[in-house]
């Protein structure tokens, strides 16, 4: 979200909440329609046939290819099969692998417990340690502020399997607090859940606190000082709201970085997901994985950005009141 | 030892269980050579359980937990009785007519019989179960007749000395008929895909790993086995790590007991460790080899060929990268199929720079440019070399950049490398826009190998290189089912290679193992060189 689109729904939000989130929902759409539209002209422009493509290293008899003609309208002109993916799309039907040889909405079902897991529980250490680092170190031109800053340019820039490996090395092999691999419950999700928040940790960790400081020049922060309140309710109350806008607007980012991460951070820890299922979907060209993966994550992001977006009116009031 | 494993162990139970994690099974500490399980780290995930679609190499280890051949391998490469306790080969070699046993059940509950063994010859005719093994493997197979339960006749359309290596190979995995018909997905395998071997696969976790539990009435493990009966252990998990380095961290911390695929960097901390045992073993098939493409300059003329196989001092080369952990090769075949690698070509060639600057000189590449490089007619003497990223291993991109160093420095050759996407390798290899061409073969029977890679037109020969003599010796080779004679005849095979400098020969790939001093029966396939199932395995005695 631009600070351009927020300047212009400043001037048009009318009716407080109702109009931005039916605005939101919509684009929301508009968004997936567009990821289901380019899923399937991606599907008619790689090399080959489309029931080749579809079959991929699949099995390859004559039954096999009229069932794929069948199940994809293929006969039909290209519009018609356009129409119908999309029907099928809003039915829920994401299609078949020709590889796994089972409906890809299974394939994704079976897998995506894990990935969930992970990723939340890598942005919920990730925010909570970002926050709790900007909050300690904000304003305090120390050896702290220096140090956080440090660590936090160290977890951008390490990546993600290095820290991984790292964290295994630790507090695996040498600690043994943690089981290496697999997914066992809480105690194994912790390395691998780490290992993922740390970059976030640290983008996040940093725009805060540039946020949190720039807040802290500004002339209400002069007032409010002269009024005595100490230096923390300072940070906590007032300076906090302002700084988190930035940071809110990284959450695109931030899904995306989970998303991407995510895949490597299973395979390090041999831990089950989406991961392993996109990989193997890409290398073995399995064109309807694919699609569904390219879907799930559009899906995703335009949730969690529609989320951000409301949170945006709940954090900035200006933003929903007219004028 | 026995002691120090079971303290590690334990303490391995102690932290797992206070981490809450999955406890191992208390047994694993007992041992006593009943029960007990194990946990092995691998590298590869499989792309499949089913045995007749097998292509990993890396997934050998797991097929034979679950599935039975027909026949095996002994020591000497010979063949032995497996799930056939007989065959005889007509004298025409046409005609095979084998004994099965008939005490072999699968895990279904389907009796094993000759009609299952049929029903599985004939899948691999259905179109498109596994079209590469239709058209190479079985080219040569006419039709299988039931003659008795437990007896069954082949007919070849044309002698085929390679067919009892398929018979050994895990292609030849009989998988019960009624799984054939009903398994969810078969090409895949799985839970219901199912054969009958001495593990039973109980759960498989993409990504995770997968589960085998014993399966209580085996009593058919090939010729040759270290035990009969039911295998030690009572259950064995595969997990799959890619990562090395957190494959040794797990076996170092007691996590895991075994490991596969321990890389060269690593080795020296497990030999070092008391608690730990490393083994290793050279795979079969043909050398991982840098081929010359002949069909344009400069490698059409015979003496660039030999002068750039002379320009590597490849001892040097592969201390370097593999810190002397590498097997150096000296012909197409490796060390690893002793029965037909040809010995006396040792020393033969290599590491000669005066002879590699003679020769250059000789063919007219005379002159250097500024940068030491050797041209001719204003064109620099370069050659390429194009890798498909997703199939490098073995850290063979930092070989390649060691021998671009040696031939440069050494001869003046300008050897460039590329690591690109599989597509764009393809593109490459199409557009015969490359001089260099790496590869090695897993193959059991080198054969195989030789017959994918020299004959003109055959599928990876990226050499281009056309002999009407070459390939009737290894026609004659492959036809034959007399050991010593094919020996011969590809004895003949890598001399006319090597005397016309086909290839750089650099190393044989290896399969290793590293575990704990506790873990006992863990055993490499004589033949392929990779580790064995866990059948002959056990944890303490």
């Amino acid at each position: 979200m631009s600070t351009l689109t927020l300047t212009r729904r400043r001037g048009l939000a009318a009716a407080g909440w109702l109009g931005p989130v039916a605005r939101r929902l919509g684009s929301g759409l508009a968004v997936l329609w567009a990821a289901a539209t380019a899923a399937y002209v991606s599907l008619l422009l790689v090399p080959g046939d489309t029931v080749d493509v579809l079959i991929g290293d699949g099995l390859d008899t004559p039954e096999r290819r009229a069932q794929i003609v069948a199940e994809w309208g293929l006969d039909r002109s290209a519009l018609h099969q356009y129409g119908d993916y999309l029907a099928r799309l809003f039915h829920g039907d994401l299609g078949r692998s020709y590889i796994l040889q089972r409906g890809v909405g299974d394939v994704l079902a079976s897998q995506i417990g894990p990935t969930v897991r992970l990723a939340l529980a890598a942005a919920l250490i990730g925010t909570v340690l970002a926050l709790a680092l900007a909050l300690a170190t904000a304003g305090r031109r120390t050896w702290l502020g220096g140090l956080a800053g440090l660590s936090e340019l160290v977890a951008v820039s390490v990546p993600p399997f290095l820290i991984g490996i790292l964290l295994l090395a630790v507090f695996s092999f040498t600690l043994g607090w943690f089981p290496v691999s697999g997914d066992q419950g809480l105690v194994s999700l912790v390395l691998p859940a780490v290992a993922l928040s740390l970059p976030i940790c640290g983008v996040l960790g940093q725009v805060l606190r540039e946020g949190l400081e720039r807040a802290l020049e500004e002339p209400f922060a002069v007032t409010a000082r002269s009024r005595g309140i100490t230096e923390w309710r300072l940070v906590a109350r007032h300076a906090l709201r302002h700084a988190l806008l930035p940071a809110v607007t990284l959450t695109g980012w931030f899904t995306g970085t989970l998303l991407s991460g995510a895949i490597i951070v299973e395979a390090v820890f041999g831990r089950p997901g989406l991961g392993q299922v996109t990989l193997a979907a890409v290398t073995g060209k399995d064109m309807p994985v694919v699609m569904a993966v390219v879907l799930l994550s559009a899906l995703v992001y335009v949730t969690v950005s529609t989320i951000v977006d409301l949170t945006y009116l709940a954090i900035d009031p200006r933003l929903r009141s007219s004028r | 030892m026995k002691v120090r494993w079971g303290v590690l162990t334990l303490a391995g139970v102690l932290v797992a269980t206070a981490c809450g994690a999955e406890a191992q099974s208390p047994t694993a500490a007992a041992g006593g050579g009943d029960g007990g399980s194990l946990t092995w780290a691998v590298e590869t995930q499989p792309t499949t359980f089913n045995p007749q679609q097998w292509g990993q190499n890396k997934a050998r280890l797991l097929v034979h937990n679950q599935f039975d051949s027909l026949i095996a391998r002994g020591g000497d490469g010979g063949f032995l009785p497996w799930l056939a306790t007989s065959w005889k080969v007509s004298k025409d070699g046409l005609t095979y007519t084998f004994q099965l046993r008939a005490d072999v059940t699968f895990h279904d509950g389907e009796k094993f019989d000759a009609a299952s063994v049929k029903a599985n010859l004939d899948q691999f005719l259905v179109p498109g179960y596994n079209a590469a093994v239709a058209a190479i493997q079985l080219r040569n197979l006419g039709k299988t007749e039931v003659t008795g339960t437990h007896t069954l006749k082949v007919t070849l359309k044309a002698p085929d000395g390679l067919f009892l290596d398929f018979l050994s190979s895990p292609y030849a995995g009989q998988v019960s008929p009624k799984s054939l018909k009903n398994a969810k997905d078969l090409k895949a395998g799985g839970v219901d895909v199912v054969g009958t071997g001495p593990f039973i696969l109980d759960r498989f976790t993409p990504g995770q790993e997968v589960h085998y539990k014993r399966n209580p009435n085996y009593n058919w493990p090939p010729a040759g086995s270290a035990h009969q009966g039911p295998a030690y252990l009572s259950e064995v998990t595969y997990r799959f790590l890619p990562e090395a380095a957190v494959r040794v961290g797990a076996l170092t911390s007691g996590q895991v007991q075994v490991i596969e695929g321990v890389p060269a960097t690593e080795i020296g901390l497990i030999k070092a460790d008391s608690r730990l045992r490393f083994e290793t073993s050279l795979n079969s098939g043909s050398a991982f080899s840098y081929y010359f493409n002949v069909s344009h300059p400069p490698f059409d003329d015979k003496r660039i060929r030999q002068a750039f196989r002379d320009a590597v001092d490849v001892d040097t080369v592969l201390d370097s990268v593999y810190q002397g952990t590498a097997k150096r090769a000296w012909s197409i075949i490796g060390q690893g199929s002793p029965q037909f690698y040809d010995a006396s070509l040792e020393n033969t060639f290599g590491d000669d720079p005066a002879r590699a600057n003679k020769l250059l000189d000789e063919a007219g590449w005379d002159k250097r440019d500024a940068e030491g490089f050797r041209v001719k007619d204003g064109k620099r003497l370069t050659v390429r070399t194009v890798a498909s990223a997703p199939f490098v291993r073995d850290r063979r991109d930092i070989l390649a950049q060691a021998i671009q160093a040696a031939v440069k420095q050494s001869a003046g050759i300008d050897f460039q490398v590329r690591l690109v996407d599989q597509g764009t390798a393809l593109k490459a290899y199409e557009g015969n826009q490359y001089e260099v061409f790496e590869n090695s073969r897993g193959d059991t029977d080198a054969g195989a190998a030789l017959n994918l890679i020299l004959p003109k037109g055959a599928a990876i020969n990226r050499t281009h290189y056309e002999s009407a003599e070459l390939e009737r010796l290894l026609d004659e080779a492959s036809a034959g089912s007399d050991a010593a004679e094919r020996k011969k005849l590809y004895a003949k095979v890598q001399k006319f290679v090597t005397d016309e400098a086909l290839l750089l020969p650099l190393y044989v790939p290896a399969d290793q193992v590293a575990y704990g001093s506790g873990v006992t029966g863990l055993t490499f396939e004589p033949v392929s060189g990779t580790p064995n199932s866990a059948y002959d395995v056990r944890i303490g005695t």
